[in-house]
């Protein structure tokens, strides 16, 4: 037990991050050809638009489909209906938290990639300020707000169908993701109507800046990410959890350092214990790049799974040694 | 100069200021049993180094460092050597003291005093650069000083707050700027190789440092102090692959020595944990008397020790630019210096100190006239003693007048804690 | 699971359900049970999924045109229900109601997929109701039958009126489609019929949209019928004749035909086409004690089709755009980083050694 613990402890985190999302890449952009469907409740974006490759839904879609009924059918059992389906999303959300964000989501795996790119390409990476910080992060609550105001009014009659559904029309993964199943058809503009016009074209440009912003940025999008605030509503509820013990922290920054989020409060944050902030993806770089003994670990229902040790510190960032 | 060996006792070696290593080092090798095998290499290199006043030799430029603030990796990586001339030699210090008032810290004296001498000991090449960061008032000071003695100084600046933001990106760009500076001393440019390496050079030598820092968490005590402290004052001057290897050798032992259950003192001494100003020899007075007064020194939080090696660099990217930055905020954001004008970390590492090498007590040696150790006293005896651990705090330089006087407060400290600790038992 | 999906098969692909056309004018059913005929106005039968009155045209609500499949996204409870009208004119857009014609029998047959493969009657309209509607408790094709036998002079003139409706949630698999596929076909009801050819590539969630072709096959007795005429009529009424080789086979581009204004444009706008197969036969027999020699068949399917994607999509402008904008942030980057220099971060390093 304890040798799978410190097997587990020491491990290669990187590289194993780096397989765990190519797996669930692949699983959910192409599993829907093996048939594999998860509903369409998944936290994540796992883009309905991939008709073809997908194994199943990002919650975003129907939630907003839903909410753009016509009014009075929301207070009948549709609305229940809009309940469940919540429900159902927060069954699949508590299990691994942000994690799937980290993890999971294709669109956050592919950001990675394109820092990888970046990286290979020995460009340095680009940083917010303290106050760009500050400012950008409350920009995916008003996301959230959007996707779910907007669709009630479409269902109010206030605006076009064409509006519908508003935050799918502007998500970069509409566009990308169907692609690597060979399905361009979202890279066009629809002239059918202004409205149309105005949101593909929107799509187009979020698509632009999301290549552009991931690749300088690392993990630019999941910064503005409106499923990433639904999430923070419900990460109480979470099974999955990052702790940290004040008390061991040195203050040191490495956690700081490797987020890429640049989240301050990992390092600097020494009373509380449960350190998740709604920027967190949950990616576990810094618990493997903490140096001090179970520091920061993460546990799933109590249970705790990986922790920063010493000796995993030494071993991961031993780049430099010639053998 | 006459560097060749002769039969007869060379001058130096005859010098009061050989005498005073020589009695330290002969109080930590002779008053002790048991000592590791593995720490014959540090013995004989303080022997040779400050008793027979042995060169050293260094490769590419010798930058001098006047504190732990100063990054060696991009020393390193330039293909530099850097030597921490902070200074613990009295005799130094008498002469330093022609540069600062009376009342000043005894390492600054002791520095400046080593600096302006003929022979400085550790008898190291003149430095191509020295780098002083502006720490402490005392430090700062030093620069023009040091400058006046002819030697080129480079102000490394440090932000007097260390958690805000703005201060950690201004001391990113000094880091940088220093970068700058060392490929205008050295004509070598960073590049992501040489810096990678220089990371791993200082990283094997802190997780050996760790390892061993490790071991004195068991009980009964497997290494004493007063050894830990000539290792980490050999990593001032000693090269860092020699000094790892030196170390991982002494791991080596002290892992037999644990499976044998060896007690280096004895299963109830007690456990001291030491603060403060940073001993460095000659003047390991303090340490040596606690142990030699029956206790242990199972930790410390001092810049000549723990706090030099014990924080380790993480890098995301092994890109020059990041891997420069993050060696910046290995320097800066875990630091427990007293000049910082908050020190909770302090408070914070010392309770986590004591509480995971069980330590009894705590000993904080403040060097007269080190006004930020001397301030922060009352607010660390406070923190220690709301969690019910003894401080005894210790005023006192480099002159060998107090040991008398020393070591009665430190048996008569030792005793109460025994006391306690019987108290607590029955 | 299925259900779940439906949201998302209905918006993305505007319906995952197919309607090619539909049925029924109301039938009656006389008190001895026997049915009585429909006059036939025009001379072409056919059914619609829309009454005249409303005519075709966008959908009515904003559920992606999915307003009259009903049951879709789970909302209300019970199977989904399919109203036909049955129609009479050759003109998608002006054929009006058919009327009841006393002289002809007519017989309904409805094919379900989980019922038998010779169909069932379908039970006639309620009373005042001019559609003809059923339940679709299970995924599959559909397949309403309205046939006339009427007898005019020595000949015997049987029209049958078909269609299909296709009710496939997002779920539904291949295999299921494959079985609703290959089904046996009807004969006694349904003397001759059109059916539209499935290409292999199409999917579940298939629409029709102008500007692409589209084959018919017309089979009579289950056989494919040479030298059959089938006639295409475009929404707006546009017409096309061809006539049938010897797979029975006819093909015919769907042409565009709705031109509105670009404020008035509806990308989800539905134009309803008729196909008309006419065919005679020398064959005899009687017909309600009367002889006959001659036999003349006409079949008629209705269906569907849309503004193709093509009219109102480009990729010249999606990609042109994009990349526009990708220049013109990558640039602004670039710039950025290369311009400012920020007060902290004025030192650079190179990368390369």
């Amino acid at each position: 037990m304890r040798s799978i613990r410190d097997a587990v402890n020491q491990v290669h985190f990187n590289r194993f991050r780096f397989w765990f999302q190519l797996a669930a890449f692949v699983l959910f952009v192409y599993g829907g050809y093996l048939a594999i469907d998860l509903g369409s409740r998944l936290p994540f974006f796992s883009c309905g638009y991939n008709q073809e490759g997908r194994a199943g839904v990002c919650y975003l879609l129907p939630l907003q489909h839903q909410l753009g009924r016509p009014w009075p059918m929301l207070f009948t059992a549709a609305g229940l209906s809009i309940l469940t389906g919540l429900g159902i999303f927060v069954l699949w959300f508590i299990f691994l938290n942000k994690g799937w964000c980290g993890f999971v989501c294709p669109l956050g795996t592919l950001q990675d990639w394109l820092t990888a790119l970046r990286r290979g390409l020995g460009i340095r990476y680009a940083k917010y300020s303290h106050g760009q910080f500050k400012q950008m992060t409350k920009v995916k609550y008003v996301l959230l707000a959007l996707t779910l105001l907007i669709p009630l009014g479409i269902g109010g009659g206030l605006w076009s169908h064409d509006l519908s559904p508003p935050f799918c029309l502007i998500c970069p993964a509409r566009m990308i993701l169907p692609a690597f199943t060979g399905d361009f058809s979202q890279f066009t503009i629809d002239f059918s109507s202004k409205t149309a016009v105005v949101m593909t074209a929107l799509g187009m440009m979020v698509t632009a800046l999301f290549v552009v912003g991931s690749f300088v940025k690392k993990r630019f999008f999941c910064f503005i990410c409106p499923m990433s605030a639904l999430h923070y509503l419900f990460s109480k509820l979470a099974l999955f959890r990052l702790k940290k013990d004040g008390d061991k922290c040195t203050r040191c920054g490495d956690c700081y350092r490797v987020c890429d989020l640049e989240i301050k409060e990992i390092a600097d944050e020494v009373g509380k214990r449960d350190i998740m902030t709604d920027d967190c993806t949950l990616c576990l770089k810094c618990v493997a790049s903490c140096p001090e003994e179970g520091a920061l670990k993460a546990t799933f229902a109590g249970i705790t799974i990986f922790e920063s040790t010493e000796a995993g510190f030494v071993r991961r960032m031993n780049k430099g040694h010639q053998p | 100069m006459n560097a060749s060996p002769t039969p007869e006792v060379p001058a130096f070696q005859r010098s009061r200021q050989a005498r005073e290593s020589e009695i330290t080092l002969d109080h930590i090798t002779d008053d002790f049993d048991g000592n590791p095998a593995a720490m014959q290499y540090f013995y004989d290199l303080f022997r040779r180094v400050f008793i027979q006043g042995e060169a050293l030799p260094h490769e590419g430029k010798l930058i001098g460092t006047t504190c732990i603030q100063a990054p060696d990796e991009l020393i390193y990586a330039v293909g530099a050597t850097p030597v921490r001339l902070c200074n613990g030699s009295y005799h130094y210090d008498q002469i330093g003291a022609d540069f600062m008032p009376a009342k000043s810290c005894a390492l600054v004296k002791a520095t400046l005093g080593m600096l302006h001498s003929a022979t400085r000991i550790p008898k190291t090449a003149r430095p191509d650069l020295i780098v002083n960061p502006t720490t402490c008032d005392q430090k700062k000071k030093s620069s023009a000083m040091i400058e006046g003695m002819g030697y080129a100084v480079y102000d490394l600046e440090m932000p007097n707050v260390k958690e805000s933001e703005e201060a950690r990106l201004y001391w990113q760009r000094s880091v940088r700027q220093f970068a700058h500076k060392l490929r205008e001393v050295t004509g070598k440019k960073l590049t992501r190789q040489n810096l990678k390496k220089a990371i791993a050079k200082t990283s094997r030598a802190q997780a050996a440092f760790r390892q061993l820092h490790n071991f004195r968490k068991s009980s009964p005590a497997v290494i004493l102090g007063k050894d830990v402290f000539l290792i980490t004052n050999a990593f001032f001057f000693d090269d860092i692959d020699r000094w790892s290897d030196a170390v991982e050798k002494l791991n080596a032992e002290l892992t037999q020595r644990q499976a044998e259950g060896f007690k280096a003192a004895q299963r109830k001494a007690p456990r001291i944990l030491f603060t403060g100003s940073p001993p460095v020899f000659p003047n390991l007075k303090l340490p040596v008397l606690i142990e030699e007064a029956g206790g242990v020194v199972v930790a410390d939080e001092t810049c000549s020790a723990n706090r030099m090696l014990y924080d380790m660099t993480a890098v995301d990217e092994w890109l020059v630019n990041d891997m420069v930055d993050s060696l910046a905020d290995k320097y800066l954001k875990p630091c427990t210096c007293p000049i910082f004008a908050r020190n909770d970390d302090r408070k914070r590492r010392l309770l986590d100190l004591v509480a995971s090498f069980e330590a009894d007590g705590v000993v904080y040696q403040a060097l007269a006239g080190c006004q930020v150790y001397e301030m922060e006293q009352k607010s660390i005896a406070e923190a220690l003693n709301a969690q019910g651990i003894p401080m005894l705090y210790v005023e006192t330089d480099y002159s060998p007048d107090d040991q008398g006087q020393l070591s009665t407060r430190i048996e008569a400290f030792l005793e109460s804690i025994k006391t306690r600790k019987r108290k607590a038992a029955a | 699971m299925s259900r779940l999906g439906l949201y998302a098969a209905a918006l993305m692909a505007l319906l995952s359900t197919t309607v090619h056309c539909q049925d029924s004018g109301g039938t009656h059913r006389a008190e001895g049970g026997r049915p009585t005929g429909m006059a036939m106005r025009g001379n072409v039968l056919w059914l619609a999924d829309s009454p005249p009155a409303r005519g075709d045209g966008p959908p009515r609500s904003g559920m992606g045109g999915m307003g009259g499949m009903g049951g879709m996204g789970g909302d209300r409870s019970g199977p989904p229900v399919k109203r036909l009208w049955l129609r009479a004119g050759a003109d998608p857009q002006k054929s009006g109601f058919a009327r009841e014609d006393t002289e002809a029998t007519v017989d309904m047959t409805l094919v379900t997929p989980q019922g038998k493969p010779e169909g069932e009657p379908l039970p006639p309209a309620e009373e005042g109701k001019k559609n003809l509607s059923f339940e679709m408790p299970t995924q599959g094709y559909y397949r309403l039958y309205h046939t006339t036998r009427k007898l005019q002079g020595d000949t015997l003139a049987i029209a049958v009126a078909k269609a299909e409706v296709t009710n496939f949630s997002h779920g539904a698999t291949e295999e299921e489609r494959s079985v609703a596929l290959t089904a046996p076909r009807v004969l006694e009801a349904a003397p001759i019929e059109i059916v539209r050819e499935k290409n292999p590539g199409e999917k579940l969630s298939f629409q029709l949209k102008s500007g692409e072709e589209q084959a018919f096959v017309v089979l009579q007795k289950g056989l494919p019928l040479l030298g059959a005429r089938v006639r295409f009529v475009s929404h707006d009424g546009w017409t096309k004749e061809a006539v049938s080789d010897e797979q029975g086979r006819v093909s015919f581009q769907i042409v565009r035909d709705y031109f509105p204004s670009w404020d008035d444009f509806q990308k989800r706008f539905k134009a309803t086409y008729l196909v008309i197969a006419e065919a005679s036969a020398a064959e005899s027999g009687r017909f309600k004690d009367q002889p006959y020699t001659n036999v003349r068949y006409q079949a008629t399917l209705g269906g569907t089709y849309y503004p193709s994607p093509d009219d109102y999509r480009s990729y010249a402008w999606g990609l042109g755009l994009g990349f526009a904008f990708l220049l013109f942030c990558g640039t602004a980057v670039y710039l950025y980083r290369r311009r400012r220099v920020k007060p902290f971060q004025e030192v650079r390093f190179d990368e390369k050694h």
